[in-house]
C-alpha cells in the first residue's frame, strides 16, 4: 500500500507540474520581462531570465503612488497603484454583495416549485446573452442622464447586475446538490424556511459560495470596458484602466505595462489565497452522519 | 459554524473599504489620450495664469480613446475641447459633435501659418474642425546594417529596386522577411499602406469627385496590389504583415529591413533603451517607380471644441493657445512639442526656427522628411462621412485579393461598386 | 410569497441597471439610426433583423463564432475537468497551486492582449523559440498568417484565460460529492475509471452543465482576443459576430445594425442555452 501512496503522489505530482507550466509559466514570462529593458524584449532567441535585473518600472510605480509629483516619475506610474483604492472597492463590494444577494436568489430557484420558475432562470440568465458592448452606450447614456456617471458607486451597480445571474446560476446548482432530507429534518425540528436557509443550506454550501464570491472578485477585478466609459475623471479609475494608459499613441512603454500587470495579479490571487480555505469537502458528508 | 462567520465578517469588511473621493471642478475639460500628461498640464498651466479661465486634462487610454469619447458625446459629457485624429474627423463633424473654427475671430490669421495640406486634412465639408497638435508624414525607415552586410549601397529609389535589394538581404542570410507591410485589418494598417504604395506609383484610390480609381485595369492601386503579392510569394514581404499590429518593434528588433511608417515612430527604433538595431535606423524617401520619384500622404492631430463645451468663447482660447499662440503671441505649445519631444508641427513659423531643426536631427534626417513631405498628396475621399463604412468591409476581401485567394479584378470592381452605392445614398 | 421575497434584491439590482439600456438597444434595433446621420433617425420594424438575416456578413460570422465556441468550450470543458480532478486530490502543496491556478484570469486584459501578442509573434515570440529549441519546428512560424492555425491559436489563447474560472466551478462542484462513496466503491472493487464513470459524472453533472452553459455564452460573444490579436483577419477568417457587433457599433456608428444583431446573437444563445439546459440538466431534479 506504502508503494501505491508513493506513485500516486508521483502521478499527482507530475500531472501538478505539467498544469503550472502551462497555467504559470507565460505568467513568470511576464515576470522575467518586468525586470528587462524594453529592447531585451525583442531578443531573438528571447532573454529567458533578466541580466541585468532592471528595477526601473517596479521603482516608478512605487515610488510614484508615495511621493506622487515630487518623485518625478510619469502620470501613469504614479496613478496606478492609487487606483487600486477604485478596484478594491468595487471589486470588494460586488462580491460580497453579489454572494449575499444571490444566495438568497438562488435559494427559492433550486428548492421551491413556483409558476414562473424557469421564466425567472432564464430571464436572469438572458440579461447576460447580449454583448456588453451594444449595452455599452445606452447604459453611460442612462447613467448620465440620471447623473450617476463618474460614479465608484455606479461601477459596483453594473458589475453586479453582469455577475449576479453567474453567481444566482452557480448556486442554485449548488444548493440542489444539498439532500433534501437534511432540510425536511429542520423543517420538521420546527425551522422557517429562512431558518432553514441560515442555518443549513448558507453553512452547507461554503464551498459554493466561496467560489462564487473569488468569481465576483475577479471577474470585477479585470473589467475594463465600463470601467473606462463611466469615468470621466482620473479620480474614478480602476486599474485595468490605468494599465491601458501606458500605451500613448505616440509612444508605448512596454515594461512598464508588463510591470503594471504583474502587479495587478496580485490582490486578486490574494483574495483568492485567502478565500479559497473555504473550498472545503466533507461538509456534506459530516452532516449527513450527524 | 465560526467558518461561515469569518468568510462574512472578511466580505464586509471588502466591501467597507472606501474607494477615492474626487472633487468636481468647474474649469475648462480638455480630453486626449495619455501622451506626456505632466507637459500637458504644465502647458494648461500656462494657459490659465494667461487667460484666468481653469482648465484640466483629462488623458484617456490612447487604443480605446475613440470609443471612449464616442460614447461620451452621446451621453453628453461635458467635455469642452477634445484631441482628434483625423481619420476620425469626418465622424465627428457629420455627427456634429465637434465644432467648425471657421471664422471664429483669430481663426484666419493661424490658419493663414499653415499649408494648404494641413487645412485640408482637418476640414470636412468646406469649413475647418481644430487647429493642429501634431502633424507629419508617412516617411520611409530602413536598417543602414542590414543593407551594408548584404553590400547595398544605397536604400532603394523604386519598389522595384527594394525587392532586388530585400533578395540580396535574404541570400546573404542578414533577416528570412526584410519587408514588412502593414496590411492588417484596421483603420491604421492596410489601407494606409495601399495609399502610400499608390501615391508612390503616381496614383491616387480615388479622383477629387469621390470616384474610385483603384478598380482600373493598370491603375497604380492595382499595380500596388501585385507588387504585394508578388512580394508576399518571393518571401520577401514578411508574412506577419497581415496580421501584426506594431512594425516599429520589428524594426527595433532588428528582424526587418524596409517598412514605411510615420515619422515619429524612428525615434523609438533609435533609442537604444528600446531598440536592438539602435543608430542603424535610417530614413529614406518613399521608393517610387522609374517615371515617380516618391510619393506620401500626411496626418494631423488636432484639437477641437465639442458642442458640449460651455462657454465656447473660453474653449476657442484654449484651442487657440494650444494649437496656435499663445497670449504673448508666440507658438508656445507647438513649439515646445517639436523641441522637447520631437512630435512633428505645423505653422509656417517654425520650419525655419534653428531650434527645432537641430533638436529633430538626433533621430531622423530633417531635410530629407522636409523633402518628402513636398510629395504628400491631398486625400480628400477620406473626408467623407461614409470612407470609414466603407473601409471597414474592404479589409477582408483586400487581403484576401493580395494573397491570391480572390481575384483581384473581382474584387476591386465589388469594392468600387460598394463605394458608388455609398456615394449615391449619402448624396455626394 | 418567499420565492419573491428571496429573489426581489437581485432581480431589482440586475432590472434597475439593465432593464432601460436593453429597452434602448431593443429601441434602437428596430430603427434607421446612423449617428453620422443626425435627423435621419426612422422606425423601420424588422428590416434591420431581415437585412442582416438575409446577407452573407451575418451568416459567414455566424459560422466562424460556432466554429471558435464549438472547439474553445470542449478544450475548455475538457481540461478544466481533467485539472479539477487533479486538485480535488489531496496532497501538499495544493492550496498554492489552486491559488496560481487563477493567475492567467486575474491578468488584466490588456496585459493578457500585449503577453499572447508576444508569446504568438513570428519574429520575437516565445511559442515560436520554445517550440523551436525542442526541435519541433525548423524555422519560425506565422501562426496568426493563415487557416486554420489562426484558430486553433485564438482558441488557445482564449481557453487559456477561461480555464481557471471553469476549474474553480467544476472544482466547488467535486467538493459536494461525499468521499465515503468513494470508499465503498473501492471496496466494491470499481477502479478508477469506473469511479469517474459511475461515481463523479453522475454527480457533477449539475456543475458541468452550468460550466458548458456558462462557457457556451462567454464564447459566443467573443470579442477581445480577436479585436487584438487578429482583427477578423486574415481576409475575414476569424470574423466573428463580436467583431461585426464592435464594427458596425462603434466604427461604422451605426447602432440601428448593431443592436440587431446584437439581439440576433442574444437570441440564438438564449435558444442554445434552454436546449443544453433541458438536455444537460435533466434528471439532475432531485
Amino acid at each position: 500500500m506504502k508503494a501505491r501512496a508513493r506513485i500516486r503522489l508521483i502521478v499527482i505530482y507530475l500531472g501538478a507540474a505539467i498544469v503550472l507550466a502551462g497555467t504559470v509559466g507565460p505568467f513568470l514570462w511576464l515576470v522575467s520581462s518586468s525586470f528587462q529593458y524594453e529592447r531585451q524584449l525583442l531578443n531573438r532567441p528571447p532573454q529567458w531570465l533578466p541580466n541585468p535585473i532592471v528595477l526601473d518600472s517596479y521603482r516608478e510605480i512605487f515610488e510614484g503612488a508615495v511621493l506622487g509629483e515630487a518623485s518625478g516619475v510619469p502620470y501613469q506610474s504614479r496613478i496606478f497603484l492609487r487606483s487600486f483604492a477604485n478596484s478594491f472597492f468595487v471589486a470588494g463590494s460586488v462580491a460580497g454583495i453579489a454572494v449575499l444577494v444571490g444566495a438568497y436568489a438562488a435559494y427559492p430557484l433550486a428548492r421551491l416549485t413556483f409558476r414562473g420558475r424557469s421564466v425567472l432562470l432564464f430571464g436572469i440568465l438572458a440579461s447576460r446573452l447580449i454583448p456588453a458592448l451594444s449595452l455599452a452606450i445606452p447604459i453611460v447614456l442612462v447613467a448620465k442622464r440620471i447623473g450617476m456617471s463618474d460614479k465608484i458607486v455606479t461601477l459596483v451597480f453594473i458589475n453586479l447586475s453582469f455577475i449576479l445571474p453567474y453567481v444566482i446560476w452557480l448556486l442554485q446548482s449548488y444548493f440542489k446538490t444539498i439532500p433534501i432530507e437534511l432540510e425536511d429534518a429542520g423543517r420538521i425540528d420546527g425551522c422557517s424556511r429562512l431558518q432553514v436557509v441560515h442555518k443549513i443550506i448558507l453553512p452547507l454550501s461554503l464551498p459554493g459560495l466561496t467560489s462564487a464570491g473569488i468569481l465576483a472578485f475577479l471577474l470585477t477585478w479585470g473589467e475594463f470596458l465600463f470601467a473606462l466609459l463611466l469615468s470621466e475623471t482620473p479620480a474614478s479609475y480602476t486599474s485595468t484602466v490605468v494599465v491601458s494608459l501606458f500605451a500613448t499613441d505616440v509612444d508605448v512603454s512596454f515594461v512598464s505595462i508588463i510591470t503594471a500587470g504583474v502587479v495587478s495579479v496580485i490582490p486578486p490571487i490574494g483574495f483568492a489565497l485567502i478565500f479559497q480555505r473555504f473550498i472545503i469537502s466533507g461538509l456534506l458528508s459530516g452532516s449527513l452522519k450527524g | 459554524m465560526h467558518r461561515s462567520k469569518t468568510l462574512f465578517l472578511l466580505l464586509s469588511i471588502m466591501t467597507l473599504l472606501v474607494g477615492g473621493v474626487f472633487a468636481q471642478d468647474d474649469g475648462l475639460k480638455l480630453t486626449g489620450w495619455p501622451y506626456e500628461v505632466d507637459v500637458v498640464t504644465e502647458n494648461l498651466g500656462r494657459f490659465t495664469d494667461q487667460s484666468g479661465h481653469d482648465a484640466v486634462f483629462l488623458p484617456f487610454p490612447s487604443n480605446e480613446y475613440h470609443d471612449k469619447m464616442v460614447a461620451s458625446f452621446v451621453a453628453g459629457t461635458e467635455f469642452d475641447v477634445a484631441y482628434v485624429r483625423d481619420s476620425y474627423l469626418a465622424e465627428w463633424a457629420s455627427a456634429g459633435w465637434i465644432l467648425p473654427i471657421t471664422g471664429l475671430p483669430g481663426a484666419d490669421e493661424l490658419l493663414a501659418d499653415l499649408p494648404a495640406g494641413i487645412i485640408e486634412q482637418m476640414s470636412y465639408d468646406g469649413e475647418v474642425y481644430g487647429l493642429p497638435y501634431y502633424s507629419g508624414v508617412q516617411t520611409m525607415a530602413y536598417n543602414a546594417a542590414h543593407l551594408e552586410a548584404a553590400d547595398v549601397d544605397a536604400p532603394p529609389e523604386t519598389w522595384d529596386d527594394m525587392l532586388e535589394q530585400a533578395q540580396m538581404i535574404k541570400d546573404a542570410g542578414v533577416v528570412e522577411y526584410p519587408i514588412l507591410m502593414q496590411l492588417r485589418s484596421g483603420e491604421n494598417y492596410l489601407l494606409r499602406e495601399w495609399e502610400t504604395l499608390t501615391a508612390s506609383r503616381g496614383g491616387k484610390l480615388f479622383d477629387d469627385d469621390f470616384n474610385p480609381l483603384f478598380h482600373l485595369e493598370g491603375s497604380a492601386a492595382w499595380q500596388a496590389l501585385d507588387w504585394l503579392t508578388e512580394g508576399l510569394d518571393a518571401g520577401l514581404i514578411d508574412p506577419a504583415s497581415l496580421t501584426d499590429d506594431d512594425g516599429t518593434l520589428l524594426m527595433a528588433a532588428g528582424t526587418t529591413s524596409f517598412m514605411t511608417t510615420t515619422d515619429y515612430t524612428l525615434k523609438a527604433m533609435n533609442d537604444p533603451e528600446q531598440s536592438n538595431a539602435a543608430g542603424s535606423i535610417k530614413n529614406a524617401l518613399i521608393p517610387g517607380t522609374d517615371e515617380v520619384r516618391s510619393g506620401t500622404w500626411g496626418y494631423v492631430r488636432l484639437y477641437a471644441i465639442t458642442n458640449n463645451a460651455e462657454d465656447k468663447d473660453a474653449a476657442w482660447q484654449l484651442v487657440q493657445f494650444l494649437g496656435g499662440k499663445d497670449a504673448t503671441g508666440v507658438y508656445y505649445v507647438p513649439k515646445r512639442w517639436a523641441l522637447e519631444f520631437g512630435l512633428g508641427f505645423s505653422p509656417a513659423p517654425l520650419y525655419e526656427d534653428e531650434e527645432v531643426r537641430n533638436s529633430i536631427s538626433g533621430w531622423i534626417d530633417p531635410d530629407l522628411l522636409s523633402e518628402q513631405s513636398e510629395y504628400a498628396i491631398s486625400r480628400p475621399y477620406r473626408f467623407v462621412p461614409f470612407f470609414s463604412d466603407w473601409e471597414i468591409g474592404s479589409w477582408g476581401p483586400l487581403q484576401a485579393a493580395i494573397l491570391g485567394d480572390a481575384d483581384k479584378g473581382e474584387v476591386l470592381n465589388e469594392l468600387a461598386e460598394e463605394w458608388n452605392e455609398l456615394k449615391e445614398d449619402w448624396g455626394y | 410569497m418567499l420565492a419573491i421575497l428571496f429573489s426581489a434584491p437581485a432581480v431589482l439590482i440586475i432590472a434597475a441597471t439593465i432593464l432601460a439600456p436593453f429597452c434602448i438597444a431593443v429601441f434602437l434595433s428596430l430603427h434607421n439610426w446612423n449617428l453620422k446621420r443626425p435627423g435621419r433617425e426612422r422606425f423601420i420594424g424588422l428590416e434591420n433583423y431581415i437585412d442582416w438575416i438575409t446577407d452573407s456578413d451575418f451568416w459567414e460570422p455566424l459560422r466562424t463564432t460556432f466554429t471558435f465556441a464549438i472547439l474553445a468550450v470542449v478544450l475548455i470543458v475538457l481540461l478544466s475537468l481533467l485539472i479539477s480532478l487533479l486538485l480535488n486530490e489531496k496532497f501538499p502543496g495544493r492550496g498554492v497551486l489552486r491559488a496560481l491556478l487563477l493567475v492567467p484570469w486575474a491578468i488584466p486584459s490588456v496585459v493578457n492582449a500585449l503577453l499572447w501578442k508576444w508569446l504568438l509573434n513570428p519574429q520575437y515570440g516565445l511559442v515560436n523559440a520554445v517550440f523551436f529549441e525542442l526541435g519541433i519546428i525548423t524555422e519560425y512560424q506565422n501562426v496568426l498568417g493563415s487557416m486554420p492555425s489562426v484558430m486553433i491559436w485564438l482558441v488557445i489563447a482564449y481557453s487559456w484565460i477561461h480555464i481557471p474560472l471553469a476549474t474553480l466551478l467544476l472544482l466547488s462542484g467535486l467538493q459536494t460529492i461525499p468521499g465515503d462513496i468513494y470508499e465503498s466503491a473501492i471496496v466494491d472493487g470499481a477502479n478508477i475509471w469506473g469511479r469517474f464513470r459511475y461515481i463523479t459524472l453522475p454527480l457533477l453533472r449539475p456543475m458541468l452543465s452550468i460550466v458548458i452553459i456558462f462557457e457556451m455564452i462567454f464564447a459566443l460573444k467573443v470579442f477581445d482576443i480577436i479585436f487584438v490579436l487578429t482583427a477578423g483577419g486574415p481576409a475575414d477568417a476569424t470574423n466573428v459576430l463580436g467583431w461585426q457587433i464592435y464594427t458596425e457599433t462603434f466604427r461604422k456608428l451605426d447602432f440601428g445594425a448593431g443592436s440587431s444583431i446584437a439581439m440576433l446573437l442574444g437570441a440564438i444563445t438564449l435558444a442554445l442555452a434552454i436546449l443544453f439546459y433541458a438536455v444537460l440538466d435533466k434528471g439532475t431534479e432531485r
